[in-house]
Protein backbone atom coordinates (compact mmCIF):
# COMPACT_ATOMS: atom_id res chain seq x y z
CA UNK A 1 0.00 0.00 0.00
CA UNK A 2 0.90 3.50 -0.71
CA UNK A 3 -0.43 6.59 0.52
CA UNK A 4 -2.76 8.94 -1.77
CA UNK A 5 -0.95 11.53 -3.39
CA UNK A 6 -2.70 14.47 -1.82
CA UNK A 7 -2.54 12.51 2.04
CA UNK A 8 1.51 12.13 1.16
CA UNK A 9 1.79 16.11 0.43
CA UNK A 10 -0.51 17.46 3.45
CA UNK A 11 1.49 14.95 5.58
CA UNK A 12 5.03 16.27 4.53
CA UNK A 13 4.07 19.97 5.28
CA UNK A 14 3.93 18.70 8.64
CA UNK A 15 6.64 16.54 9.50
CA UNK A 16 10.19 17.40 10.38
CA UNK A 17 12.64 14.31 9.34
CA UNK A 18 11.26 12.96 6.15
CA UNK A 19 13.10 13.10 2.90
CA UNK A 20 12.45 13.10 -0.82
CA UNK A 21 11.03 9.23 -0.84
CA UNK A 22 7.80 8.27 -0.64
CA UNK A 23 6.19 8.21 2.84
CA UNK A 24 6.42 4.97 4.26
CA UNK A 25 2.34 4.04 5.61
CA UNK A 26 3.51 2.05 8.61
CA UNK A 27 6.07 4.49 9.69
CA UNK A 28 5.17 6.07 13.53
CA UNK A 29 4.55 9.78 12.38
CA UNK A 30 5.71 10.87 15.92
CA UNK A 31 9.39 9.44 14.66
CA UNK A 32 9.08 11.55 11.65
CA UNK A 33 8.65 15.05 13.94
CA UNK A 34 5.15 14.80 14.37
CA UNK A 35 4.31 16.34 17.88
CA UNK A 36 1.23 17.62 19.72
CA UNK A 37 1.40 21.36 18.29
CA UNK A 38 2.17 19.86 14.80
CA UNK A 39 -0.68 17.79 15.31
CA UNK A 40 -3.22 20.51 15.71
CA UNK A 41 -1.98 22.29 12.11
CA UNK A 42 -2.40 18.57 10.22
CA UNK A 43 -5.64 18.60 11.92
CA UNK A 44 -6.70 21.43 10.12
CA UNK A 45 -4.80 20.58 6.93
CA UNK A 46 -6.42 17.43 6.48
CA UNK A 47 -10.12 18.68 7.45
CA UNK A 48 -9.42 21.71 4.70
CA UNK A 49 -7.88 19.28 2.08
CA UNK A 50 -10.57 16.82 2.24
CA UNK A 51 -13.75 18.48 3.86
CA UNK A 52 -14.08 16.71 6.28
CA UNK A 53 -14.13 16.91 10.23
CA UNK A 54 -12.60 14.68 12.26
CA UNK A 55 -14.79 14.29 15.59
CA UNK A 56 -13.42 14.58 18.92
CA UNK A 57 -13.39 11.14 19.62
CA UNK A 58 -11.19 10.37 16.82
CA UNK A 59 -8.45 12.84 17.94
CA UNK A 60 -6.36 9.93 19.35
CA UNK A 61 -3.03 8.97 19.18
CA UNK A 62 -4.02 5.96 17.23
CA UNK A 63 -5.49 8.19 14.49
CA UNK A 64 -2.31 10.07 14.01
CA UNK A 65 0.00 6.91 15.01
CA UNK A 66 0.76 6.38 11.04
CA UNK A 67 -0.11 7.75 7.71
CA UNK A 68 -1.79 4.35 6.92
CA UNK A 69 -4.19 5.19 10.07
CA UNK A 70 -4.83 8.52 9.33
CA UNK A 71 -5.84 7.55 5.76
CA UNK A 72 -8.00 4.89 6.95
CA UNK A 73 -9.73 7.57 9.08
CA UNK A 74 -9.74 10.17 6.17
CA UNK A 75 -11.49 7.97 3.56
CA UNK A 76 -13.91 6.51 6.18
CA UNK A 77 -14.97 9.90 6.63
CA UNK A 78 -15.12 11.21 3.38
CA UNK A 79 -17.27 7.50 2.48
CA UNK A 80 -19.52 8.90 5.29
CA UNK A 81 -20.07 12.75 3.82
CA UNK A 82 -21.62 11.22 0.34
CA UNK A 83 -23.75 8.44 1.37
CA UNK A 84 -26.93 9.53 0.97
CA UNK A 85 -28.76 10.38 4.38
CA UNK A 86 -32.49 8.86 5.05
CA UNK A 87 -35.62 11.12 4.92
CA UNK B 1 0.40 18.79 56.80
CA UNK B 2 3.44 16.64 56.47
CA UNK B 3 2.76 12.76 57.97
CA UNK B 4 4.36 11.97 61.69
CA UNK B 5 6.78 9.71 60.54
CA UNK B 6 8.83 12.53 57.73
CA UNK B 7 8.71 15.72 60.69
CA UNK B 8 11.79 15.03 62.70
CA UNK B 9 13.51 14.16 59.33
CA UNK B 10 11.94 17.46 57.63
CA UNK B 11 12.91 19.34 60.50
CA UNK B 12 16.50 18.24 60.46
CA UNK B 13 16.98 19.13 57.21
CA UNK B 14 15.40 22.51 57.20
CA UNK B 15 17.76 23.69 60.69
CA UNK B 16 20.63 22.82 58.60
CA UNK B 17 19.27 24.12 55.52
CA UNK B 18 18.26 27.51 57.19
CA UNK B 19 21.95 28.08 58.35
CA UNK B 20 23.57 27.45 55.46
CA UNK B 21 21.36 29.02 52.80
CA UNK B 22 22.70 32.62 52.42
CA UNK B 23 26.00 31.49 52.10
CA UNK B 24 25.29 29.00 49.85
CA UNK B 25 23.61 31.66 47.43
CA UNK B 26 25.98 34.24 48.17
CA UNK B 27 29.05 32.06 47.18
CA UNK B 28 26.67 30.38 44.22
CA UNK B 29 27.67 26.52 45.55
CA UNK B 30 25.71 23.51 46.38
CA UNK B 31 24.00 22.70 49.77
CA UNK B 32 25.96 19.96 50.38
CA UNK B 33 25.10 20.12 53.92
CA UNK B 34 21.41 19.62 53.51
CA UNK B 35 21.71 17.17 51.18
CA UNK B 36 24.09 15.50 53.69
CA UNK B 37 21.06 15.42 56.26
CA UNK B 38 18.37 14.68 53.15
CA UNK B 39 20.93 11.42 53.34
CA UNK B 40 21.32 10.89 57.04
CA UNK B 41 17.71 11.21 57.46
CA UNK B 42 16.64 8.82 54.62
CA UNK B 43 14.32 11.29 53.06
CA UNK B 44 16.42 11.11 50.13
CA UNK B 45 14.21 7.48 49.81
CA UNK B 46 10.23 8.85 50.43
CA UNK B 47 9.71 7.66 47.02
CA UNK B 48 11.14 4.04 47.07
CA UNK B 49 8.34 1.73 47.70
CA UNK B 50 8.73 -0.77 50.75
CA UNK B 51 9.37 -3.37 48.68
CA UNK B 52 13.03 -2.09 48.21
CA UNK B 53 13.61 -0.63 51.47
CA UNK B 54 11.54 2.85 51.23
CA UNK B 55 8.73 4.40 52.91
CA UNK B 56 6.64 4.02 50.15
CA UNK B 57 5.97 7.71 49.98
CA UNK B 58 3.14 9.16 47.77
CA UNK B 59 3.20 12.27 45.65
CA UNK B 60 1.12 13.99 48.69
CA UNK B 61 4.49 13.18 50.96
CA UNK B 62 6.68 14.82 48.38
CA UNK B 63 3.75 17.75 48.06
CA UNK B 64 4.03 18.45 51.67
CA UNK B 65 7.47 18.19 52.20
CA UNK B 66 8.58 19.93 48.98
CA UNK B 67 6.86 22.95 50.46
CA UNK B 68 8.56 22.89 53.51
CA UNK B 69 11.59 22.79 52.37
CA UNK B 70 11.00 25.68 50.00
CA UNK B 71 9.65 28.05 52.77
CA UNK B 72 13.57 27.91 53.93
CA UNK B 73 15.60 27.71 50.89
CA UNK B 74 13.80 27.21 47.35
CA UNK B 75 17.27 25.64 45.77
CA UNK B 76 17.00 22.77 48.57
CA UNK B 77 13.34 22.20 47.51
CA UNK B 78 13.91 22.34 44.01
CA UNK B 79 17.02 19.56 44.06
CA UNK B 80 14.69 17.39 46.53
CA UNK B 81 12.02 17.60 44.36
CA UNK B 82 13.87 16.68 41.16
CA UNK B 83 15.47 14.02 43.00
CA UNK B 84 12.27 12.47 43.41
CA UNK B 85 10.83 12.75 40.00
CA UNK B 86 13.82 10.73 39.14
CA UNK B 87 13.00 8.31 41.51
CA UNK B 88 9.35 7.92 40.72
CA UNK B 89 10.17 7.41 37.28
CA UNK B 90 12.63 4.71 38.26
CA UNK B 91 10.28 2.94 40.82
CA UNK B 92 7.22 3.14 38.01
CA UNK B 93 9.29 2.44 34.93
CA UNK B 94 12.34 0.82 34.88
CA UNK B 95 13.03 -2.77 34.73
CA UNK B 96 12.90 -4.95 37.63
CA UNK B 97 16.56 -5.40 37.36
CA UNK B 98 17.06 -1.90 37.04
CA UNK B 99 14.87 -1.49 39.81
CA UNK B 100 16.43 -3.42 41.89
CA UNK B 101 19.72 -2.23 41.35
CA UNK B 102 19.09 1.15 41.98
CA UNK B 103 16.15 1.37 44.19
CA UNK B 104 17.83 0.02 47.66
CA UNK B 105 20.56 2.38 47.57
CA UNK B 106 18.46 5.43 46.89
CA UNK B 107 16.48 4.49 49.96
CA UNK B 108 19.61 4.04 52.25
CA UNK B 109 20.49 7.65 51.37
CA UNK B 110 23.27 6.42 49.10
CA UNK B 111 22.29 7.99 45.74
CA UNK B 112 21.64 11.12 45.06
CA UNK B 113 20.11 11.49 41.31
CA UNK B 114 20.35 14.73 39.46
CA UNK B 115 17.91 14.97 35.73
CA UNK B 116 19.68 15.90 32.33
CA UNK B 117 16.85 16.99 29.80
CA UNK B 118 18.30 19.59 28.64
CA UNK B 119 20.11 20.17 24.60
CA UNK B 120 22.15 22.69 23.64
CA UNK B 121 20.09 22.04 20.35
CA UNK B 122 16.70 21.90 21.06
CA UNK B 123 16.62 23.53 25.28
CA UNK B 124 14.50 21.83 27.80
CA UNK B 125 11.91 19.96 25.13
CA UNK B 126 11.09 16.50 26.75
CA UNK B 127 10.52 14.47 23.88
CA UNK B 128 13.54 15.68 21.13
CA UNK B 129 17.01 14.88 21.52
CA UNK B 130 20.29 15.54 19.06
CA UNK B 131 22.18 14.00 21.42
CA UNK B 132 22.66 10.51 19.41
CA UNK B 133 23.66 7.21 20.82
CA UNK B 134 24.93 3.92 19.60
CA UNK B 135 24.46 0.51 20.65
CA UNK B 136 28.03 -1.30 20.97
CA UNK B 137 28.43 -5.14 22.20
CA UNK B 138 24.85 -4.48 24.40
CA UNK B 139 26.43 -0.95 25.05
CA UNK B 140 24.67 2.45 24.94
CA UNK B 141 27.34 4.69 24.32
CA UNK B 142 26.85 8.33 25.43
CA UNK B 143 28.57 11.28 24.68
CA UNK B 144 26.26 14.22 25.74
CA UNK B 145 26.56 18.24 26.11
CA UNK B 146 24.05 19.73 28.63
CA UNK B 147 24.07 22.92 29.22
CA UNK B 148 22.05 23.48 32.65
CA UNK B 149 22.69 20.04 34.82
CA UNK B 150 20.48 20.63 38.37
CA UNK B 151 23.36 19.11 41.20
CA UNK B 152 25.45 17.82 38.58
CA UNK B 153 28.45 17.81 40.15
CA UNK B 154 27.36 16.37 43.13
CA UNK B 155 25.01 13.41 41.70
CA UNK B 156 26.02 10.00 42.03
CA UNK B 157 23.62 8.91 38.75
CA UNK B 158 21.59 10.79 36.27
CA UNK B 159 18.41 10.10 34.36
CA UNK B 160 19.58 11.21 30.67
CA UNK B 161 17.56 11.66 27.75
CA UNK B 162 19.59 10.79 24.29
CA UNK B 163 18.16 9.77 20.71
CA UNK B 164 17.61 6.16 20.89
CA UNK B 165 20.36 4.31 19.09
CA UNK B 166 20.44 5.38 15.35
CA UNK B 167 17.06 6.90 15.93
CA UNK B 168 15.61 10.36 14.66
CA UNK B 169 15.20 13.04 16.80
CA UNK B 170 11.75 12.23 18.03
CA UNK B 171 13.29 9.19 19.11
CA UNK B 172 14.35 9.46 22.96
CA UNK B 173 15.27 6.84 25.46
CA UNK B 174 15.79 7.71 29.32
CA UNK B 175 19.13 6.13 30.01
CA UNK B 176 20.47 5.77 34.13
CA UNK B 177 24.05 5.92 33.93
CA UNK B 178 25.70 6.33 37.67
CA UNK B 179 28.62 9.22 38.15
CA UNK B 180 31.68 6.63 37.55
CA UNK B 181 30.03 4.92 34.68
CA UNK B 182 30.42 8.54 33.27
CA UNK B 183 33.40 10.92 32.12
CA UNK B 184 31.28 14.09 33.52
CA UNK B 185 33.25 17.20 32.87
CA UNK B 186 32.08 20.55 33.96
CA UNK B 187 32.36 22.66 31.14
CA UNK B 188 31.78 26.23 32.68
CA UNK B 189 30.01 27.93 35.93
CA UNK B 190 26.39 29.09 37.25
CA UNK B 191 26.88 32.29 38.12
CA UNK B 192 22.86 32.88 38.03
CA UNK B 193 20.22 36.00 39.18
CA UNK B 194 18.88 33.05 41.32
CA UNK B 195 18.65 29.76 42.56
CA UNK B 196 22.20 29.92 42.85
CA UNK B 197 22.57 27.27 45.31
CA UNK B 198 21.19 24.69 42.54
CA UNK B 199 24.79 24.76 40.83
CA UNK B 200 23.17 23.88 37.66
CA UNK B 201 26.26 24.02 35.67
CA UNK B 202 26.56 22.90 31.73
CA UNK B 203 28.25 19.14 31.67
CA UNK B 204 29.97 16.91 29.01
CA UNK B 205 28.78 13.55 29.68
CA UNK B 206 30.10 10.40 27.82
CA UNK B 207 30.37 6.99 28.63
CA UNK B 208 28.97 3.73 27.80
CA UNK B 209 26.24 2.14 30.67
CA UNK B 210 24.67 -1.76 29.64
CA UNK B 211 21.55 -1.18 27.68
CA UNK B 212 19.73 -3.10 30.58
CA UNK B 213 20.48 0.51 32.06
CA UNK B 214 17.78 2.20 29.04
CA UNK B 215 14.92 3.07 32.04
CA UNK B 216 12.78 3.48 28.31
CA UNK B 217 13.16 2.21 25.11
CA UNK B 218 11.50 4.93 22.79
CA UNK B 219 7.99 3.08 22.30
CA UNK B 220 7.07 4.06 26.07
CA UNK B 221 9.22 6.68 26.50
CA UNK B 222 6.30 9.27 25.12
CA UNK B 223 3.98 7.88 27.83
CA UNK B 224 6.21 7.85 30.79
CA UNK B 225 6.81 11.83 30.10
CA UNK B 226 2.75 12.54 30.16
CA UNK B 227 2.27 10.12 32.91
CA UNK B 228 5.13 10.28 35.24
CA UNK B 229 8.39 12.36 34.60
CA UNK B 230 6.13 15.71 33.82
CA UNK B 231 3.54 15.59 36.15
CA UNK B 232 5.87 14.78 38.90
CA UNK B 233 8.22 17.86 37.95
CA UNK B 234 5.66 20.27 37.48
CA UNK B 235 4.11 19.01 40.91
CA UNK B 236 7.41 19.25 42.99
CA UNK B 237 7.99 22.20 41.02
CA UNK B 238 4.79 24.12 41.82
CA UNK B 239 5.39 22.80 45.64
CA UNK B 240 8.87 24.43 46.05
CA UNK B 241 7.42 27.87 44.58
CA UNK B 242 5.15 27.96 46.96
CA UNK B 243 6.67 26.89 49.70
CA UNK B 244 9.18 29.97 48.96
CA UNK B 245 6.60 32.33 48.65
CA UNK B 246 4.45 31.20 51.77
CA UNK B 247 7.52 31.53 53.41
CA UNK B 248 8.30 35.33 52.70
CA UNK B 249 4.42 35.98 53.08
CA UNK B 250 4.77 34.74 56.88
CA UNK B 251 7.89 36.00 57.89
CA UNK B 252 6.45 39.53 56.54
CA UNK B 253 3.54 39.00 58.24
CA UNK B 254 5.39 37.72 61.34
CA UNK B 255 7.53 41.09 60.37
CA UNK B 256 4.41 43.14 60.71
CA UNK B 257 3.35 41.86 64.24
CA UNK B 258 6.25 42.06 65.89
CA UNK B 259 7.54 44.73 67.92
CA UNK B 260 10.22 46.46 65.14
CA UNK B 261 7.17 46.40 62.34
CA UNK B 262 4.70 48.05 64.32
CA UNK B 263 7.02 50.88 64.05
CA UNK B 264 7.72 50.69 60.56
CA UNK B 265 4.04 49.70 59.07
CA UNK B 266 1.03 50.92 59.82
CA UNK B 267 -1.51 47.76 60.58
CA UNK B 268 -4.40 49.67 60.21
CA UNK B 269 -3.45 51.22 56.34
CA UNK B 270 -6.05 50.20 53.75
CA UNK B 271 -3.45 49.49 51.41
CA UNK B 272 -1.04 47.11 53.51
CA UNK B 273 -4.41 45.19 54.23
CA UNK B 274 -5.71 44.69 50.22
CA UNK B 275 -2.17 44.12 49.53
CA UNK B 276 -1.69 41.16 51.89
CA UNK B 277 -5.32 40.03 50.61
CA UNK B 278 -4.17 39.80 47.33
CA UNK B 279 -0.92 37.85 48.53
CA UNK B 280 -2.87 35.79 50.41
CA UNK B 281 -5.55 34.85 47.50
CA UNK B 282 -2.67 34.14 44.78
CA UNK B 283 -1.47 31.75 47.74
CA UNK B 284 -4.83 29.80 48.31
CA UNK B 285 -4.95 29.34 44.43
CA UNK B 286 -2.33 28.15 44.02
CA UNK B 287 -2.43 25.51 46.91
CA UNK B 288 -6.04 24.82 45.74
CA UNK B 289 -4.47 23.85 42.01
CA UNK B 290 -1.15 21.95 43.50
CA UNK B 291 -3.70 19.94 45.50
CA UNK B 292 -6.54 19.12 42.43
CA UNK B 293 -3.75 18.86 40.40
CA UNK B 294 -2.11 15.77 42.47
CA UNK B 295 -5.22 14.50 43.23
CA UNK B 296 -5.89 14.10 39.51
CA UNK B 297 -2.70 12.48 38.95
CA UNK B 298 -2.94 10.13 41.72
CA UNK B 299 -6.18 8.91 41.16
CA UNK B 300 -7.29 9.43 37.52
CA UNK B 301 -7.52 6.33 35.28
CA UNK B 302 -5.85 7.98 32.36
CA UNK B 303 -3.26 10.63 32.99
CA UNK B 304 -2.21 10.93 29.36
CA UNK B 305 -5.30 12.49 28.23
CA UNK B 306 -5.85 15.87 26.89
CA UNK B 307 -7.92 17.40 30.17
CA UNK B 308 -5.21 15.95 32.41
CA UNK B 309 -2.19 17.23 29.99
CA UNK B 310 -4.17 20.77 30.43
CA UNK B 311 -4.50 20.88 34.36
CA UNK B 312 -0.61 19.24 34.61
CA UNK B 313 0.62 22.18 32.09
CA UNK B 314 -1.75 24.40 33.91
CA UNK B 315 -0.16 23.79 37.22
CA UNK B 316 3.33 24.52 36.28
CA UNK B 317 2.63 28.29 34.19
CA UNK B 318 -0.18 29.36 36.67
CA UNK B 319 1.77 28.41 39.91
CA UNK B 320 5.35 30.20 38.43
CA UNK B 321 3.33 33.41 37.83
CA UNK B 322 1.24 33.49 40.82
CA UNK B 323 4.54 32.91 43.36
CA UNK B 324 6.42 35.07 41.86
CA UNK B 325 3.44 37.72 41.85
CA UNK B 326 3.25 37.02 45.96
CA UNK B 327 7.06 37.95 46.54
CA UNK B 328 6.91 41.15 44.16
CA UNK B 329 3.79 42.43 46.16
CA UNK B 330 5.61 41.82 49.10
CA UNK B 331 8.63 43.06 47.99
CA UNK B 332 6.26 46.34 47.35
CA UNK B 333 4.82 46.42 50.72
CA UNK B 334 8.06 46.30 51.99
CA UNK B 335 10.17 48.70 50.68
CA UNK B 336 13.42 49.40 49.75
CA UNK B 337 14.83 48.24 53.48
CA UNK B 338 13.21 44.90 54.14
CA UNK B 339 12.57 44.10 50.38
CA UNK B 340 15.78 45.24 48.47
CA UNK B 341 18.39 44.35 50.77
CA UNK B 342 20.13 41.33 51.30
CA UNK B 343 21.13 41.38 54.77
CA UNK B 344 17.15 41.63 55.62
CA UNK B 345 15.48 38.91 58.39
CA UNK B 346 12.79 38.57 55.63
CA UNK B 347 15.17 37.63 52.81
CA UNK B 348 12.36 39.07 50.17
CA UNK B 349 15.37 39.76 48.14
CA UNK B 350 16.22 36.28 47.61
CA UNK B 351 12.98 34.86 47.19
CA UNK B 352 12.43 37.51 44.52
CA UNK B 353 15.65 36.78 42.41
CA UNK B 354 15.02 32.37 43.32
CA UNK B 355 11.48 32.70 41.97
CA UNK B 356 12.41 34.51 38.78
CA UNK B 357 13.16 31.84 37.41
CA UNK B 358 10.08 29.73 37.72
CA UNK B 359 8.09 31.24 34.58
CA UNK B 360 11.65 30.16 32.98
CA UNK B 361 12.41 27.31 34.88
CA UNK B 362 10.75 24.65 31.24
CA UNK B 363 9.51 28.31 29.69
CA UNK B 364 5.71 29.20 30.60
CA UNK B 365 5.66 30.44 26.76
CA UNK B 366 6.84 27.59 25.43
CA UNK B 367 3.91 25.17 27.69
CA UNK B 368 1.35 27.58 26.72
CA UNK B 369 1.73 26.79 22.63
CA UNK B 370 1.58 23.12 23.91
CA UNK B 371 -1.68 24.05 26.14
CA UNK B 372 -3.26 25.83 23.31
CA UNK B 373 -2.53 23.31 20.64
CA UNK B 374 -3.80 20.57 23.04
CA UNK B 375 -7.22 22.62 23.68
CA UNK B 376 -7.94 23.33 20.46
CA UNK B 377 -7.93 19.21 20.80
CA UNK B 378 -10.56 19.45 23.06
CA UNK B 379 -13.94 20.45 21.67
CA UNK B 380 -16.20 19.66 24.40
CA UNK B 381 -13.55 21.02 27.17
CA UNK B 382 -14.48 18.85 29.51
CA UNK B 383 -12.69 20.13 32.75
CA UNK B 384 -10.72 17.48 35.58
Amino acid sequence: MTLHADLDAVLRKHLKYVDGEALDPDRPLRDLGLDSMRAIDLLFALEDTFHVVIPDELLTDHTFATGRSLQVTVDRLRRQATQPTDG
Amino acid sequence: MIAERYRDAVATVTAVAEVHAAGNDRHAVFPKEALHELRETKLLGLLVPAEYGGPGGELDDLVDITIELGRHDLSVAMIFAMHCQQVRTLACCAGPRLRAQVLPAVAEGELYLASVTTEPSTGAQLLVSGSTTSLVAGQVVVDRMAPIVTGGSHADAFLITVRSPDGSPNQVDLVYATADQLTAEVTGTWDALGMRATESVPMHLAGAVPATQIVSSHQDYRSIVATVFAPVAHLGWAAAWLGTALGAYSRVIGHIRGPAGRRGFDPGSDLLKTRLATCRANLDVTHALLRHTARAIATDSDIARTGVQLLVNTLKTESAVRCFEVVHELVELAGLRHGYLPDSPLRLERSFRDLRSASLNFGNDRLRLVNGSLALMDTRSDLV
